[in-house]
């Protein structure tokens, strides 16, 4: 079946990609000043082991080192890593040598992936409508409100206006919302809104665009010609047009909603894979950094085949 | 006989871009009856299409319709609510464009274009309109025509579509049918099979055919009666037999000169001089002055207003019987 | 004679100001004039320019200076914008902030600008495999946030202005590299040249009238819409704690900061977020602007 063969061509490509992502990240870490093992929290962490146990801390270095090979050449050690992060194999962690990444993973991703699929959708949602309004009233002040506060909501990052959320609720207008924390469901609106007022710019943006252009064709004048209706010419005709050319705007909008997951997620104090990286970045805890920095460029992967599959069910000119 | 079906008086049509005004259509009148079939001939230009498109209202928003009248059966359709002309788009006007390939909505199967064009006017039920589709489908000329209802336009030919979109026209069995430059973008072995198909319908099912070309030839071998026009201005109006035997606007006269004819080989191709230039302000005098060899002072100065010339034949010119002399 | 002469020096005025008002460029600024929002734009991004050289040398407090008696006051004659928990005036540090980020996200742009040239000139001039494997890498580096490749480089490079510098600058090469080599391969087969050589146009004539406006426009646009992307970038990193470390101020840093403390001292996160956005904004509306001059896209 051709969508088989697709998918399995196209899953091959993401796992190429993603294995030269991790190989780049591994390199790179390979050569930081002091070196994958010393440098780290963990090597601090157990400094004082050494002076105290010396054995139990040989035979941790030592598994350490088994792991991940450190004694193998670079280009050995690796492909070994890749291995182990696409067989979902992650190790332990740093900070936390006793802790498996897997646990603190399987906690966190689901919030990130919830916040950043959440906030595509809901931009979705609205957008779309969005677009289509400011597309059927042209240059009208409609059409100008949609453009304006599309573009700055575009241009703002997700971090700015999360801090101007966070100042309206927390300060200004307290009690509404929930601010930080997580845990109950109010605590989900003001991070999603706060990604998806991004992209609902954007989406509205393209929708109006292409609905314009679509609008041009010469089968919506055929269309006319036959006496179909306002809205039915809009939508069967026209809207059903422009969908292909906006969605090919989410995939990139998606690795946005990605990037802004992360920020946010620091300023509301989310407990998402974003704040597991940076703690993972900043304590130089390698394994857990490359890990999700992994995690996270899969999700946007797989967010881009999504959009190539919904794309072909709409036009029925692509053949997969 | 009756009142004519389609009678378009004094129509006057202008465009607005962003310097300027464009006068596409100045002061065009003619009639159809019923059963009949007139053929609108004049260069890319000259107002022909859009004279008709303004009458259903299908022309783009920067263009207005100054003043005239276009009347259908009675009815004058510049008048209508854009829901009252909607009604009569397609039911009992219906239209065939020029470029099968972009007319046909890409994402919507041919099938449902076709039952589309029944269904919006409540033609009749949807089981009945199915079928009437697969019927028109075979008229047509479309084989295997039950499995190629689920097909999309691009898995179609050019001269398919073209096809497709007659019985999309035809659908709701119209009085009137405008043919817009049916043939301009297929190949000729293909004209030749379209033409055939809508004279063929058109003997059938008893409709008018306004077609709307550039290529005199077509128009001849189709129509009953023949209009030149230029300049957004009717030139020359005749049945089509006279018109053949005697053309008296210098225009047409070099028409008929310029075409190349099979089996008169060595005879000299004879192209009007000048190219046709956009009209920017209300012309003051005739359109085709500029490049017309009789032309004299009050041509540039007088609009010659369309008058009695022959039996059936009506010519704007101020010099006709010249350019008759000067042909003999 | 005199009197020829001088009406033959009007006449090159004439000529002179007549091939003014054709060449594309004065179009291109009138079309840029109309958008008020660029204007806008491009007054505050002047003003942020101009506070980034000179603001340091004409702040009122050195940004290391430390006031404990003056810990987390309120905006005041004094203070404009107020004192954070350890007493420094935010005003300074917001203006020691600008520059930071000017020099930065400038420094980054350029950097990826020179990197993109370089691949998408060799990409576009020697075709083949090169050019196959170049569009490859592209296609690799546009896959993921190029934020992700910058905190990998910045734990490899650590933190000062030039690996911050760097580690934006390079994974930023991508989209420069895919707009130089379609350029190359536009100009290299362009059917303008084609017809405009037909025509007996020496090539410097057709590389001046021709190309270069082409060019210029769109390289332009890229960089305009590349520096705001590098300021959010060097933001971004802050607050992950991956930008310039403490006590050098930086915009990244106080939000992250007065996130945590918001609700007693909401002016620490006020200035700087808003100054952060009103600049991030400017420089944006700019580029549309630009972008707007220089092909105009629909609006009619």
């Amino acid at each position: 079946m051709a969508i088989v063969k697709y998918l399995s061509k196209r899953i091959v490509e993401i796992i190429i990609t993603l294995s030269m992502v991790i190989a780049v990240s591994y390199t790179m870490m390979y050569f930081s000043p002091g070196g994958f093992l010393n440098t780290s929290v963990m090597a601090t962490a157990l400094a004082p082991l050494q002076g105290q146990n010396p054995q139990l801390y040989h035979k941790i270095m030592l598994e350490f080192q088994n792991r991940y090979g450190l004694d193998l050449p670079l280009w050995r050690q690796i492909l070994l890593y890749i291995w182990h992060e696409l067989t979902f194999n992650f190790g332990n962690s740093m900070q936390n040598p006793s802790m498996h990444i897997m646990t603190q993973l399987k906690q966190s991703l689901p919030v990130s992936a919830l916040l950043a699929f959440g906030s595509v959708v809901l931009s979705v949602i609205i957008g779309i409508p969005l677009g289509i309004i400011a597309a059927l009233k042209r240059n009208t002040w409609i059409d100008y409100v949609v453009s304006t506060v599309s573009l700055t909501g575009q241009a703002i990052p997700s971090f700015v206006l999360a801090v101007i959320l966070v100042l309206l609720f927390g300060v200004v207008f307290q009690g509404i919302v929930p601010v930080t924390g997580w845990g109950h469901w109010q605590e989900t609106i003001l991070p999603i809104i706060c990604l998806a007022a991004g992209n609902v710019g954007v989406v509205a943006r393209y929708m109006r665009g292409s609905l314009i252009e679509t609008m041009r064709h010469n089968y919506i004048r055929t269309a006319k010609a036959k006496g179909v209706k306002y809205w039915p010419l809009v939508m069967k005709h026209g809207v059903k047009n422009s969908l292909t050319a906006m969605i090919t705007v989410i995939g990139p909008q998606f690795a946005f909603a990605v990037l802004g997951t992360i920020w946010v997620e620091q300023i509301f104090a989310i407990p998402g894979l974003g704040q597991v990286m940076q703690t993972a970045f900043t304590s130089f805890d390698y394994p857990l950094a490359i890990t999700s920095v992994f995690l996270l460029g899969s999700m946007i992967m797989v967010m881009n085949l999504i959009v190539d599959i919904l794309y072909a069910l709409i036009d029925p000119r692509v053949k997969l | 006989m009756s009142e004519p079906l389609l009678s378009i008086d004094n129509l006057h049509v202008k465009f607005a871009r962003s310097e300027d005004e464009v006068y596409a259509v100045n002061g065009v009148s003619f009639s159809i009856n019923e059963n009949e079939t007139l053929g609108i001939v004049g260069e890319s230009g000259s107002g022909k299409s859009v004279t008709l498109m303004s009458s259903l209202g299908l022309i783009s928003d920067n263009g207005k319709i100054t003043s005239g009248t276009a009347k259908f059966q009675g009815i004058d359709l510049l008048k209508l609510r854009p829901k009252q002309l909607e009604d009569i788009r397609g039911r009992e006007i219906g239209v065939i464009f020029q470029d099968p390939m972009t007319s046909l909505n890409p994402v919507m199967r041919i099938g449902d274009q076709i039952m589309e064009a029944m269904l919006t006017h409540q033609f009749c039920s949807r089981k009945e309109a199915f079928d009437r589709t697969i019927q028109l489908l075979h008229e047509m000329g479309i084989p295997d025509p039950k499995s190629r209802f689920k097909n999309y336009p691009h898995e179609f030919s050019g001269g398919m579509r073209q096809r497709i979109m007659i019985a999309i026209a035809l659908a709701c069995e119209p009085q009137l049918l405008i043919a817009d430059e049916p043939t301009t973008a297929l190949d000729v072995t293909v004209q030749m099979q379209i033409l055939a198909l809508l004279q063929a319908q058109r003997k059938q099912k008893g409709m008018s055919v306004v077609m709307v070309t550039h290529d005199f030839g077509v128009a001849t071998n189709f129509c009953d009666k023949i209009i030149v026009m230029y300049g957004g201005q009717i030139m020359e109006a005749a049945k089509t037999d006279q018109f053949i035997r005697q053309t008296g606007h210098p225009y047409s006269m070099g028409l008929k000169r310029s075409i190349i004819e099979v089996g008169h080989r060595g005879l000299e191709i004879i192209p009007i001089p000048g190219t046709t230039q956009a009209l920017t302000d209300v012309p003051k005098g005739c359109p085709f002055a500029p490049r017309c060899q009789f032309a004299t002072a009050r041509c540039f100065n007088e609009v010659p207003k369309l008058r009695d010339f022959a039996v059936d034949h009506q010519v704007a010119c101020h010099h006709a019987e010249e350019v008759v002399s000067h042909a003999s | 004679m005199a009197n020829t002469v001088v009406s033959t020096n009007k006449e090159v005025v004439l000529k002179k100001e007549n091939d003014r008002r054709r060449s594309s460029f004065y179009q291109s600024w009138k079309r840029f004039k109309k958008h008020k929002l660029a204007i806008i734009g491009l007054v505050w991004v002047v003003i942020f320019v101009l506070t980034g050289i000179f603001g340091p040398l004409v702040a009122p407090y050195d940004y290391h200076k430390v006031d404990f008696m003056a810990i987390n006051q309120g905006p005041s004659a004094q203070h404009i914008f107020g004192t954070d928990n350890v007493g420094h005036d935010m005003f300074s540090q917001i203006i020691f902030s600008v520059q930071n980020a000017l020099v930065i996200a400038l420094g980054a742009t350029v950097v990826s600008f020179i990197i993109g040239i370089i691949f998408g000139l060799w990409a576009g001039l020697r075709g083949g495999i090169t050019d196959v494997i170049i569009m490859r890498a592209v296609d690799f580096m546009m896959a993921l946030p190029g934020f992700f490749f910058a905190l990998i480089l910045v734990v490899l490079l650590d933190r000062g202005y030039t690996s911050l510098i760097l580690a934006i600058g390079i994974p930023g090469w991508a989209g420069y590299a895919r707009l130089i080599r379609s350029l190359v391969l536009g100009m290299r087969n362009g059917e303008m040249v084609e017809a405009a050589t037909a025509l007996g146009a020496s090539q410097a004539h057709i590389a001046r009238r021709y190309m270069l406006p082409n060019v210029v426009g769109s390289m332009g646009v890229a960089l305009a819409f590349g520096i705001p992307g590098d300021l959010t970038q060097i933001a971004g990193l802050s607050i992950f704690g991956m930008g310039l470390q403490p006590p050098i101020p930086s915009f990244g840093n106080m939000i992250a900061q007065a996130s945590a403390n918001i609700l007693g001292f909401p002016w620490l996160l006020y200035f700087p977020a808003g100054v952060f956005a009103i600049t991030l904004l400017a420089f944006l509306f700019v580029a549309d602007g630009l972008q707007e001059a220089f092909s105009p896209k629909g609006g009619k």
